[in-house]
């Protein structure tokens, strides 16, 4: 999953230790290690988490208002909710690691391709389409995806009156479903035995991270982890290929946005800016290396910036004339962002970390 | 003249010096899998990098496979991903296979990773077990909408207690199988055997290690006297069509990477690829009917056998702290090491420098063993008994907290430590297990933080 430079960043890094002033008192520097994971954990990632499970509910609900009264405005409002959930799914995608991981909230609620002959055998028998019965579908019969296709065919051209009453008892339950995982993915993390408590512990009583830099190292492998996800893979593949076909979300024409909502979830956990803006790896950056902190800065905002260039529907924008170029001046920013992770934030974090 | 009197004096003179043995302890041992395919990283994402000094295709197709290894398949016909089932066991390597790491040993759930495998008494044309009639060497419990599964298994553990001459005790679980609901009747001289997912990584250089060198570890009569006999199994090689040494799957019937992976493609997901081109149900009634083989392009399984082949090995951790160093030695006291060999040399690899005469630090011999009653499925897999199991490789299992939960051990995830898996050791491994019973509290805690720091 991911290439290795690493190794050899490694083993420079621990010949040039200790050789950098320091710019902060030791002490504050250590008070700041402590800082960033405690924001990260309630202000980032529960808080990201917490959203995600509103989001759940607003679709949930918004589904219900489009079954009760199937018109185009509502038809509307259900396609807002889901690109908003989706919106939050996405950011939560640079920080997967802890429950989402472990206990598959991922393939269960965010598995593609969407898998056209087992839904449509579904919607055409008589299986009760329960919550029950979708949590022992096969995953690509379960989360966003096909409530996606339900609610916007292609491209936008489902109409409200054209959904069937076995799709929109199908669409519910999903929902319900992708409710019911956002709330035990947020559950995991704020009750007993709390995850949330083993990132603020770390190095400190955590049992799962013995060190503070282990904690570190996961949130920064996470960031390169998505980086290298769409820069190489979401993106790439069907660039390389030229196959609309292996494009993710395409029902509702927001791959491009969820492209940039993963890169702007680098943003939030880097700037330790969600809703709050907090101290972040940005802070700890600065303390010892003003320069490396403004450069990963910059990077980030160009990648995210880099985006707005492509105005087609990726799945368009892929296939010659279409807006290759922009493509490709995306993926060489997201490039150079890892780059910069993976060789410069990575040392610094082994390098001033230790504990 | 003198010059060059004094010029062959000194060329004699290096000529004459003979190279000095390299001091084992001036290796570094962080280095599981040598020098390029061995990477720092301890977190979820460990077993999961490339090995080092790929050129620029070979980086690609490993990147391919690595997305197909990822993709979750669906069923045929369908513009991507197309040929799951009819019926499976999962629906993507990375399900069983979560972070290129362990399973869980559960079954027919989305993030279960065992599986069974079926058989009656005989052997087939290439030496394997005979599969069951409408049911083949494998129960599918999962299938496609409108499919019925083959069955369902329902898994139930009996608690036992083992308890340390201090008094300290430790509670072992012990697994029985059931199918339940099978579509047609199982046979009553049905043999099963459970087998967990087990981790992907460094799988290029186990596939490089000499075939010499793992048959000079064996020692099938034990005629060295020292408890321990090592037999190699050999297994079908369905793309050169022979018997062939087998190297991988728990009891090292599979010869190569790429025979592993199809099969797996095959039974695990009834995805049919150029090595397996017949559906495995097909003659059941859950064919599909479709003519629609390969469902896998050739390329596409030959990048996944290639991104399994290129993964590498995490580098081992603390090795300088005094109390894994202790751990280390009564490792090799205690007689773990005889099985669980932990340097082996790969040998020439000229398409992969990183796979290349490799000192690497498996803690295997790739051979069986009679691991005893407890641990036997009472099933034949080409050479291999009931009782004897591979040596599974030890590298990297001081990660398995972070890549994949709840540690699960041995073939089918009976063990949910390191301390239980060395408890349930028997028949050749009874006489270490006793010795590591015996240790003090102490050691054993060194013992298991040495195996903490692979």
């Amino acid at each position: 999953m991911r290439k290795m430079t690493i190794t050899l960043s490694v083993f420079l890094l621990w010949g040039s230790m200790g050789c950098k002033p320091s710019t902060v008192d030791q002490e504050d520097f250590d008070n700041l290690k402590k800082e960033v994971i405690n924001h990260f954990a309630d202000h980032v990632a529960v808080a990201t988490y917490e959203d995600l499970h509103t989001g759940a509910n607003n679709l949930h609900n918004a589904l219900l208002a489009l079954e009760a009264n199937p018109i185009e405005a509502n038809l509307a409002t259900a396609r807002t909710a889901w690109k908003e959930m989706r919106s939050v799914w996405e950011q939560s995608e640079s920080f997967l690691f802890g429950p989402v991981d472990a206990n598959s909230y991922d393939p269960n609620t965010d598995t593609w391709p969407t898998d056209y002959v087992q839904m449509d055998s579904l919607l055409a028998s008589t299986n009760p389409l329960s919550v029950s019965d979708i949590e022992g579908f096969t995953l690509s019969l379960r989360g966003y995806h096909p409530i996606e296709y339900i609610l916007f065919g292609n491209h936008g051209d489902r109409t409200a009156a054209s959904i069937t009453a076995r799709q929109k008892t199908y669409m519910i339950n999903l929902s319900t479903d992708l409710k019911n995982s956002c709330s035990k993915l947020l559950n995991d993390w704020v009750t007993p035995p709390k995850y949330v408590d083993e990132v603020k512990n770390a190095g400190n009583g955590s049992t799962i991270y013995l060190k503070k830099q282990e904690i570190y190292l996961t949130i920064v492998e996470g960031l390169i982890g998505i980086c290298e996800e769409v820069g190489e893979g979401k993106m790439k593949d069907p660039f390389d290929t030229q196959d609309p076909g292996i494009v993710e979300s395409p029902y509702s024409g927001n791959s491009t946005t969820d492209f940039k909502n993963n890169i702007m979830g680098i943003q939030n956990v880097y700037l330790g800016k969600y809703k709050i803006d907090g101290k972040g790896l940005n802070d700890l950056v600065a303390a010892k290396n003003k320069s490396l902190d403004n450069k990963i800065q910059t990077q980030i905002t160009a990648a995210i910036n880099s985006f707005d260039n492509i105005t087609m529907y990726y799945e368009d924008a892929i296939v010659p004339p279409g807006q290759r170029v922009q493509i490709q001046q995306t993926m060489d920013a997201l490039a150079t962002l890892k780059t910069t992770l993976d060789t410069e934030l990575k040392p610094f974090i082994i390098q001033y970390i230790t504990d | 003249m003198k010059y060059i009197y004094s010029f062959i004096f000194i060329l004699l003179l290096a000529a004459c010096r003979q190279a000095q043995p390299f001091d084992e302890d001036a290796y570094d041992e962080r280095l599981s899998g040598g020098g390029l395919a061995t990477v720092f990283d301890e977190t979820q994402g460990a077993f999961g990098h490339e090995v080092g000094g790929l050129n620029k295709r070979d980086n690609e197709v490993h990147g391919i496979g690595d997305v197909t290894f990822e993709q979750s398949f669906v069923a045929a016909p369908a513009p991507v991903n197309s040929g799951l089932g009819p019926l499976f066991n999962n629906v993507s390597c990375i399900s069983c296979h979560h972070n290129d790491g362990k399973g869980t040993p559960s079954a027919g759930m989305t993030n279960s990773s065992l599986l069974i495998r079926l058989s009656v008494p005989g052997k087939d044309a290439q030496g394997q077990v005979s599969g069951v009639d409408g049911f083949g060497g494998q129960l599918q419990d999962l299938g496609i909408f409108g499919k019925q599964p083959e069955g369902t298994v329902e898994i139930s553990y009996i608690d036992s207690i083992v308890t340390y001459l201090e008094g300290t005790t430790v509670t072992l679980r012990k697994p029985t199988y059931r199918i339940l609901n099978p579509y047609q009747p199982l046979p009553a001289n049905l043999e099963l055997s459970p087998r967990l997912a087990p981790s992907v990584f460094g799988l290029g250089l186990l596939e490089n290690i000499p075939e010499a060198t793992i048959l000079g570890f064996a020692d099938e009569n034990d005629t060295d006297g020292d408890g321990i006999s090592g037999k190699a199994n050999y297994g079908w090689n369905y793309f050169t069509k022979r018997k062939e040494l087998g190297r991988f799957g728990l009891k090292a019937s599979m010869p190569d990477i790429l025979n592993q992976s199809a099969g797996a493609f095959h039974q695990d997901m009834g995805i049919t690829t150029y090595l397996f081109p017949t559906e495995a149900v097909y003659g059941q009634p859950q064919f599909d009917g479709l003519a629609d083989e390969p469902e896998l392009a050739d390329t596409l399984l030959n990048a996944v056998a290639f991104y399994l082949k290129t993964l590498s090995v995490p580098a081992r951790r603390n090795v300088t702290d005094p109390e894994v160093k202790r751990g280390q030695a009564l490792f090799k006291e205690t007689g773990c090491a005889n099985c669980h060999k932990p340097v082996v040399q790969t040998g020439i690899n000229l398409a992969i420098p990183a796979l290349s005469n490799q000192r690497i630090q498996p803690f295997t011999d790739l051979l069986l063993h009679d691991m005893g009653p407890a641990l036997s499925d009472y099933r034949e897999d080409f050479l291999a008994n009931g009782n004897e199991w591979r040596t599974p490789p030890l590298w990297g299992i001081g990660l398995f907290e972070k890549t994949n939960g709840t540690p699960y051990f041995l073939h089918d995830g009976r063990a949910r430590s390191v301390e239980e898996a060395i408890l349930w050791h028997g028949g050749e491994a009874e006489k270490t297990k006793n010795s590591y019973m015996k240790l003090s509290v102490s050691e054993r805690n060194a013992l298991l933080k040495f195996l903490k720091s692979l």
